[in-house]
């Protein structure tokens, strides 16, 4: 029997004045109907490229090459008149991509959104487009069917937009849907929901799957198949339990045990150190975000917190977006003003000071931010950024200042050349070790680490924390390492304090956190993590 | 309770604007050396006794606290006080002056915003085509022609050597080169962000349903485009209030910028000061329109 | 050490690498005008005359700007002078020649005089704090209410016409579009994690902003010179057509439009003339700010792909 969808030697480049850049080279896969093929890479494999590439929804810039095949029934899509694709487009052949909050119309109510493609595809003309609509709403499981297609996209949670995403998709009563990184923006436990959803409508539609992540243990739970993709390339593709237990490429190797090092970690609990000082005190910290204007009212973000990081241990600050987790770090550096409460960072109480950290005292605690590409201003050269703290702190190393960060940057891993170069020409590893010299500059005891390993890539992200705890070590660094990945902050805390909703629920050892949780809101955090399916 | 704060706000900062704009009209007008006696006194040839008489007359030999409060007094109960060259009620040349103006810069408005709309649906629509270039030719057209050039050139060409049409109280000509000036001034910005709402993430969930790319262009991107477009016909709308200005004195129309600039050149100050209190008043008005109609268009609350 | 090999397979890296390769390949003289577009070039060469023409109008053209010759009064163009004369008998060339200078001084002074009030106070203003941004802001609204043509005319009024008041009062009525522009591009800039970081180290709000963000501002602001210089030309031309420019024996080629056109019908070439030039300035500077803009855009839209398609 044919494969419902066959591509072959599919190829897609971006040609431009400097050369042409190879995006996808000659990628070859088959999908039976009802099976669900997994598709992995990092940013940059080409991975969205070869989703799009079956709905003919590529940029306008792109261009698949003519020895390029995508047959679907035996026909050839890339030859397909457009107005046949666009009947197929959300017909046969329907697509979810990943930001759902991007993807939605945000002036359109939801319901019309549905609607319209219910009525493009009329796939039950006998029944009402609004009747059939809610039919849908329903089958993916939000709440208020009648009603909730009268909401805006702004009025939904994530995980809602994400459902409408998929209410549209299921509308033309698709063969093939392609996920595009579906779950990538949503927190961990609505990431849960929706595969959970995902995987009862393949099996209850018997809808044929392409799964797209760059996440290999989402996929693992997902998909029958595994494509690894790298750098447009394909490096390795099988069954997902062959891929993951024998995997053939060095590649495939590095992602699996990246993972599995992250999982399978040792977390020493005690240093056996005597009884530390406590470098880094909250009591009762509280922080309101005030409304714009006279209208909207202020959001506690921060609601009473207590929490002790003592000298050289790591803190992971565990939490969903909008928990106020990063709210705290920008706390402690400054960044905001608590409304209540107190920070005593070295026994020295920042509430006394009304908040107003000396100059002086701002080189014991750096911070470290997610986004490496904007952390560093692209105008300035590694070595202006790294100056600027000697010239705000006003610091006068014995050794000159370019000596102290050509130290800086070897410690992180890189060489003196750096210091001439612009952030765009680094990779986003790169940028990240330039950032953490940045901050270890004034040598710091409390470091705080805001999610910074979650803009990077996998493997990526291991190098990372490996500096990360080398240095921690080496320096006896304090850590407030906060993140939401429960696999990254397995790896690098001692200790863990769970947040929810501005609140810490739970505190305790790492180790005692992740096996034996106590809160129900831990229980539920841990027990939706992705797991690499069992070797 | 949040509305009535918000309606309280903008009222709080309209009037704010407004007193604002007519306390600076008020002192700038008077730092101009020379009054409206001494204009009067050129073309009349009054003697400096008469000169002195008239002054004192009119009200202008008391302090201008005195003159700025007995102003607002007489605004407040609807006179706007007495030109002080042709000695009617300032408000009564206003009144005729509005219509004309109001009705060119309709005229022009509408032939802008459709030529605008409909041009950069077309380039939107079709890439690749010569109504990019008509973006392109309509902006630059407008930035570079000044409206008055275009009018001597269309007098010239239209009145003079064809002889078609009058040279005064003309309205055609006029609004055809304000409509075209403002299509310039709105396409460019229109179609810039219709391209480049066209890469939106939403956009591409639009292609994925497989409709149609009028009805995305039509439902889908112009919609988002809209706070571009009120933006820009709000500014336009404000300027062809007042700014008309060249066209009313080419082709001798007897509208808002005539009176104006008459006013100006003559010293009149209620006039300018009617005249001034007019167009901030519009100006508020024409944001006010914007502003609802983008509440009306966009749900999300405001940023 | 093993983490130093880093591979480097992102996007950035590559556009990056693509981006200096352009530039050295832009550097090769013939080869780099060839590759102009048609439109620039045409700026370019234009731009390249009304300079040449500032600089050595006086040379080039031997008839005095302001001799009166009465017995040719309103001749058209001829060998003896190339674009006639107007109702004084002056040659119209010689006018228009010196008129560039000023028409040119004029613009600029008035650009570079909403960049001082716009942008430099704006700027000021954000960076002390909001106690000085807000009132200042009011004040910038307060003059976007009023339309421009009108707002520079009672300016004018007020100051007296002179060379000077002109280059205020565009100065003024465009002075919000730099505040305005400074204003978003500040917005942005205070939005970035760099100057998050830059204030944990406890820069203060001016080292920010000559150190940070003004790198990044400076180039929307220049982009709207060259926007704003062409319409503070058209402007000036406006007001010395209202007879409300310069002073009248300053022949700025709006003054030379206003002075021709009551005799428009006998001496069309008077007025189409500088009509002409004043189209084809502006022209070529609107085409020139079109470039520059264009220029900054395609790194926009380049980031904004990148981050989708992450």
């Amino acid at each position: 029997m044919a494969p419902l969808l066959d591509v072959r030697r599919l190829g897609i480049s971006f040609p431009g004045a400097a050369g042409s850049i190879r995006a996808v080279d000659d990628v070859t896969w088959q999908l039976e109907a009802g099976r669900t093929l997994g598709i992995v890479g990092e940013s940059g494999s080409g991975k969205s490229l070869t989703g799009l590439a079956l709905l003919r929804l590529l940029p306008a810039a792109a261009e698949v090459d003519d020895a390029s095949r995508i047959f679907y029934r035996g026909q050839d899509l890339l030859t397909l008149p457009e107005d046949r694709m666009r009947a197929l487009r959300g017909g046969a052949l329907a697509i979810v991509f990943q930001e759902p909050m991007a993807c939605l119309h945000p002036l359109l109510p939801v319901g019309r959104q549905v609607g319209e493609a219910v009525r493009r595809h009329a796939a039950r003309p006998d029944i009402r487009v609004h009747t059939q609509v809610e039919g849908l709403f329903a089958e993916v499981g939000l709440p208020e069917p009648d009603r909730i297609g009268r909401r805006y996209p702004h009025e939904l949670s994530g995980g809602q937009q994400q459902r409408v995403m998929l209410a549209m998709a299921l509308a033309g009563n698709p063969e093939v849907l392609v996920a595009d990184e579906p779950t990538t923006a949503l927190d961990v436990t609505v990431q849960a929901q929706i595969l959970t959803l995902l995987r009862e409508l393949q099996e209850h539609r018997g809808l044929a799957m392409v799964f797209i992540s760059h996440d290999l243990a989402v996929v693992s739970s997902m998909a029958h198949d595994v494509l690894v993709m790298r750098r447009g390339r394909m490096v390795e593709d099988g069954p997902m339990q062959q891929v993951l237990t024998r995997p053939r490429s060095q590649y495939a190797q590095v992602l699996i045990a990246a993972r599995r090092r992250l999982h399978e970690s040792e977390t020493d609990t005690g240093h056996g150190d005597a009884a530390p000082e406590p470098i880094l005190h909250l009591d009762g910290l509280t922080v309101d975000y005030a409304g714009r204007g006279l209208r909207t009212a202020k959001v506690r973000a921060v609601d009473g917190v207590s929490l002790t990081l003592a000298g050289g241990r790591t803190m992971g600050l565990v939490g969903e977006s909008g928990s106020g987790k990063s709210t705290i770090g920008k706390a402690v550096v400054g960044l905001v003003r608590p409304s209540g409460g107190d920070i005593r960072l070295l026994g020295r109480s920042l509430a006394a000071d009304r908040w107003r950290q000396p100059r002086a005292f701002r080189r014991h605690c750096q911070i470290v931010l997610q986004n490496p590409y904007g952390s560093l201003n692209p105008r300035l050269t590694v070595a202006d950024a790294l100056m600027e703290p000697f010239v705000t702190l006003a610091l006068r190393p014995a050794e000159g200042p370019w000596a102290r960060m050509v130290a800086g940057l070897e410690e992180v891993g890189l060489d003196g050349d750096t210091l001439s170069r612009y952030p765009h020409q680094l990779s986003g590893g790169q940028r990240q070790r330039v950032c953490i010299a940045r901050a270890l500059i004034p040598e710091p005891t409390l470091l705080i680490c805001d999610e910074i390993v979650s803009a990077l890539d996998v493997h990526v992200q291991f190098q990372v924390l490996d500096l990360l705890k080398r240095l921690q070590k080496s320096r006896r660094l304090s850590l407030l390492f906060i993140g939401h990945d429960l696999e990254v902050i397995r790896f690098i805390a001692d200790d863990i304090a769970v947040m929810h909703q501005g609140r810490i629920v739970e505190r305790a050892g790492t180790k005692q956190v992740l096996e034996e949780p106590q809160h129900p809101y831990s229980r539920s955090l841990i027990s939706a993590i992705p797991r690499l399916a069992a070797a | 309770m949040t509305t009535v704060l918000t309606v309280l706000w903008h009222l709080t900062r309209a009037a704010t604007l407004i007193a604002g704009i007519t306390i600076l009209v008020f002192l700038l007008v008077r730092v101009v050396p020379g009054d409206v006696v001494d204009v009067l006194a050129i073309e009349g040839g009054l003697t400096d006794a008469q000169a002195e008489a008239l002054r004192a007359n009119l009200g202008l030999t008391v302090s201008w606290f005195d003159q700025f409060r007995a102003w607002c007094i007489g605004v407040l109960q609807g006179d706007f006080g007495e030109s002080l060259r042709f000695r009617v009620p300032a408000a009564d040349l206003l009144w005729h002056a509005i219509p004309v103006t109001l009705r060119l810069a309709a005229a022009s408005l509408l032939l802008g915003f459709v030529l605008a709309v409909s041009v950069s649906l077309l380039a939107t629509l079709r890439p690749q085509s010569v109504f990019v270039s008509l973006v392109d030719a309509l902006n630059i057209w407008s930035i570079s022609v000044p409206t008055f050039c275009a009018g001597l050139v269309g007098i010239l060409v239209f009145s003079l050597w064809l002889g078609w049409l009058p040279v005064l109280g003309n309205f055609l000509v006029p609004v055809i080169i304000l409509g075209v000036d403002a299509a310039g001034q709105i396409v460019k910005p229109l179609h810039e962000e219709m391209k480049e709402l066209g890469t939106a993430a939403y956009v591409r969930t639009a292609r994925a349903k497989g409709l149609h790319p009028l009805r995305i262009v039509i439902v889908h991107v112009l919609p988002a485009a809209a706070p571009v477009l009120l933006a820009m016909t709000g500014l336009i709308a404000a300027s062809f209030i007042g700014g008309a200005l060249t066209m009313e004195v080419l082709f001798g129309l007897p509208g808002v910028g005539s009176l104006a600039f008459n006013a100006i050149n003559g010293r009149d100050y209620p006039l300018i000061q009617a005249v001034v209190l007019f167009l901030a008043v519009s100006v508020i008005l024409i944001n006010f329109a914007t502003d609802l109609a983008h509440r009306l268009i966009d749900p999300r609350p405001e940023r | 050490m093993a983490t130093s090999s880093e591979p480097v397979d992102d996007p950035a890296v590559r556009t990056g690498d693509t981006g200096s390769d352009r530039i050295r390949r832009g550097g090769r003289g013939m080869d780099t005008i060839r590759r102009l577009p048609a439109t620039l070039l045409f700026s370019l060469v234009v731009l390249a005359v009304f300079l040449a023409a500032v600089a050595l109008g006086s040379v080039l053209i031997p008839q005095d700007p302001f001799e009166q010759d009465l017995l040719n009064r309103n001749v058209p163009p001829s060998l003896e002078h190339l674009a006639g004369t107007d109702n004084f008998g002056r040659d119209v060339l010689a006018r228009l020649l010196y008129g560039a200078k000023l028409t040119l001084m004029v613009g600029l002074g008035g650009v570079v005089s909403a960049l001082v009030f716009g942008a430099v106070l704006g700027l000021t203003a954000l960076a002390v704090g909001q106690w000085l941004s807000v009132p200042v802001y009011g004040l910038i609204d307060f003059i976007r209410a009023l339309p421009d043509v009108l707002l520079a005319l009672i300016l004018i009024v007020a100051l007296g016409p002179a060379i000077s008041s002109v280059m205020i009062a565009l100065g003024i009525a465009f002075a919000p579009f730099f505040a305005y522009v400074a204003r978003a591009a500040w917005m942005r800039e205070m939005a970035a994690d760099y100057i998050t970081v830059a204030r944990t180290f406890g820069a203060g709000r001016l080292r920010i902003l000559y150190r940070h963000a003004l790198p990044n501002i400076i180039g929307a602001v220049i982009t709207l010179v060259a926007v704003i210089l062409p319409r503070c030309i058209v402007t000036e031309s406006v007001l010395s057509f209202l007879g409300l420019g310069v002073s009248p024996d300053t022949p700025t080629w709006g003054r030379m439009i206003a002075d021709g056109t009551p005799l428009f019908e006998r001496a069309p070439h008077a007025v189409l003339i500088p009509v002409l030039a004043l189209s084809t300035l502006t022209l070529a500077l609107a085409l020139l700010g079109n470039h520059l803009r264009a220029r900054v855009d395609p790194l926009r839209a380049d980031e904004r792909r990148r981050k989708t398609d992450r």
